[in-house]
């Protein structure tokens, strides 16, 4: 298997993790553990979310950016990775052990 | 000699007859303006739209153009993992709760509901919510007894989502022909409720008919109980799709029913008995038989497995049992078209009254709770006989007892001092987290029942037929997430 599925097997087999999507620069989604549905609603949400975040950071402080943004809500935990390119979202439910 | 004369008339001129003068004369108007106006109506065309079903649009992931994915993933995979790790590990957010919604923290009475042709001689045995969490139905009956009964109950609902509700006009009304000792409603039909009486019938009705409502029932045969029911049930099939109605009542048998509507019967499908053999060994009475059957008060199916239920008895032992067991038969000196055999797989440490309530958790599939008239309420594992735990309200028998359905720790019970307490096992063990009276007078409560899908409302019922419904607290509805994990330590820890 290539390294790129290698990889999203290794974090979507962490202990609590529910999901992986990996979406491109345009918010679509290239790679994803979830169902249709649910990628399409993280995907768009998530995407211009961290970009509010990232020009937020960049307004604050024009020498600073967004490294990595987290989103903790009652049931999970939703990690977002930004880059140049991509978006890696992680959604962690910490309490289901 | 005679000659033939005429004589003119004689004229009298009358005196108060006066004489008309007529004269003529003309008028005329003015002249009339008259015009021609011409109007014609709208020409109707008819025109039809429709909406073409959109297809469902397949995700279709996007094609990695840019070649750097593999890169990408190398870079941030170890910053991942390694909040992931601390993220298990983190304690940070343990005792954060944050309340966004409206901080209420008391139980509120909302609605008292009662119908008062019942003269206050019935009390509520019964409530039920039905599949929508919009309707309340409660079941009236009398707890004494001396021999048949001979009384007329009805069986009430209310809709509670009504705009103009009437705390004393039931929106309908169901009359039986003896009390009625319980009621279930259907739990994907709203309009399906089946009831278990006290001469043993069950019946089941159809609220969306106009006229007639019954649609089914047991007769007073063989085949149907010989003594009042005290439970009917609503079970899913493993499978998850057909549902079936079961009823159990104190004469040990537990019955599973298939519904036919075209005879308006119910024929029993599957039953099984609870029998004396099945008792603790210290709670055997020499001399009895082994298959005399014990009555069953009150049984719960387990929430993911779906063969296991518990069942709590006049005894005061819990039985765990099991659809497929293969338990002896039933003694030949019953009688029935279906034969009978004990489902018992498991005895639990009793209690030292009879059990009036048990309840398989929703959340955790080892814990369930009962009520007992021995003025306690018990946490069990289903793994082992010893109880987990118990608490003692010390307000009189506990008549009934239920789980919260959306916080695992929280369990509702009433008591025969006319007390609804309700419990929050994370926050203290002994204590309830709220002690309400739910009934005026005193009058033991029978009945509590949360709302499955309004999860801020509970109803209980009490010894004066009246049935109050509470709005809880904020707290009681707030979900941590650690709730199951809780109650699971809680179950898990052996007792000594």
């Amino acid at each position: 298997m290539s390294e790129v599925e290698e990889t999203i097997k290794r974090i979507q087999s962490h202990k609590g993790v529910s999901g992986i999507i990996i979406v491109n620069a345009d918010g679509i989604p290239i790679r994803t553990t979830l169902d249709n549905s649910t990628t399409v609603q993280y995907s768009g949400l998530i995407h211009q979310l961290a970009a509010k975040a990232k020009s937020t950071v960049r307004d604050l402080d024009p020498q600073n950016d967004l490294t990595f943004l987290r989103i903790r809500s009652k049931k999970h935990e939703i990690m977002v990775a930004p880059d140049k390119e991509y978006l890696l979202i992680v959604i962690q439910s910490p309490n289901e052990v | 000699m005679f000659v033939d004369e005429v004589l003119d008339g004689v004229n009298f001129k009358s005196t108060w007859k006066k004489e008309r003068y007529i004269n003529d004369r003309e008028t005329q108007t003015t002249a009339l303006l008259v015009s021609d106006e011409a109007v014609q109506s709208y020409k109707t065309v008819d025109e039809a739209v429709q909406t073409d079903e959109e297809p469902k649009r397949k995700l279709r992931l996007a094609e990695d153009t840019s070649g750097q994915l593999a890169n990408f993933l190398r870079r941030t995979e170890p910053y991942i993992i390694k909040q992931l790790t601390n993220n298990l590990r983190s304690r940070a957010f343990d005792g954060y709760d944050v309340d966004l919604e409206d901080d209420s923290t008391s139980v509120t009475s909302l609605h008292t509901l009662t119908y008062p042709s019942l003269q206050d001689k019935f009390q509520v045995t019964s409530l039920s919510w039905n599949s929508t969490g919009s309707v309340i139905g409660a079941s009236y009956g009398q707890q004494e007894h001396e021999d048949w009964c001979t009384h007329r109950s009805v069986m009430c609902t209310w809709n509670l989502d009504r705009t103009g509700i009437v705390a004393d006009k039931p929106d309908s009304k169901i009359e039986v022909d003896s009390c009625l000792m319980y009621i279930a409603f259907h739990p994907k039909n709203p309009a399906i409720v089946a009831g278990g009486s006290f001469n043993g019938e069950v019946l089941l009705w159809d609220l969306s008919r106009e006229d007639d409502m019954l649609i089914a029932t047991s007769g007073l045969g063989q085949d149907s109980h010989q003594e009042p029911v005290t439970k009917v049930y609503w079970i899913t099939d493993a499978k998850g799709k057909k549902i079936y109605l079961v009823s159990a009542s104190g004469d040990g048998k537990i019955i599973q029913w298939k519904i036919d509507r075209k005879a308006q019967k119910l024929l029993p499908k599957e039953g099984f008995m609870v029998m004396t053999q099945s008792l603790p060994r210290q709670m055997k009475v020499k001399g009895v038989r082994g298959d005399r059957e014990i009555g069953v008060t009150c049984l719960s199916y387990h929430s993911e497995d779906r063969e296991t239920f518990i069942v709590g008895s006049e005894t005061g032992v819990i039985f765990k049992c099991s659809m497929y067991s293969q338990g002896p038969p039933a003694g030949s000196h019953i009688v029935s078209s279906i034969p009978l055999r004990s489902p018992v797989t498991f005895t639990y440490n009793p209690h030292h009254g009879p059990v009036y309530a048990v309840e398989c958790s929703p959340f955790h599939r080892n814990a369930f709770v009962s009520a007992s008239m021995d003025q306690c309420i018990r946490l069990y594992s289903l793994l082992q006989a010893q109880p987990v735990l118990t608490i003692e309200p010390g307000e009189g028998y506990v008549h009934s007892a239920t789980w919260s359905p959306v916080k695992a720790t929280v369990i509702a019970a009433t008591t025969q001092s006319g007390n609804l307490l309700i419990y929050d096992l994370k926050q203290g063990k002994t204590v309830p987290v709220h002690n309400i009276p739910a009934s005026s007078n005193k009058e033991p409560v029978y009945a509590c029942q949360f709302n499955p899908q309004q999860t801020h409302l509970l109803a209980t019922g009490d010894g004066k037929g009246r049935v109050q419904i509470f709005k809880l607290s904020s707290k009681l509805q707030q979900v941590s997430g650690k709730e199951t994990e809780f109650l699971g330590n809680l179950v898990n820890v052996t007792a000594e």
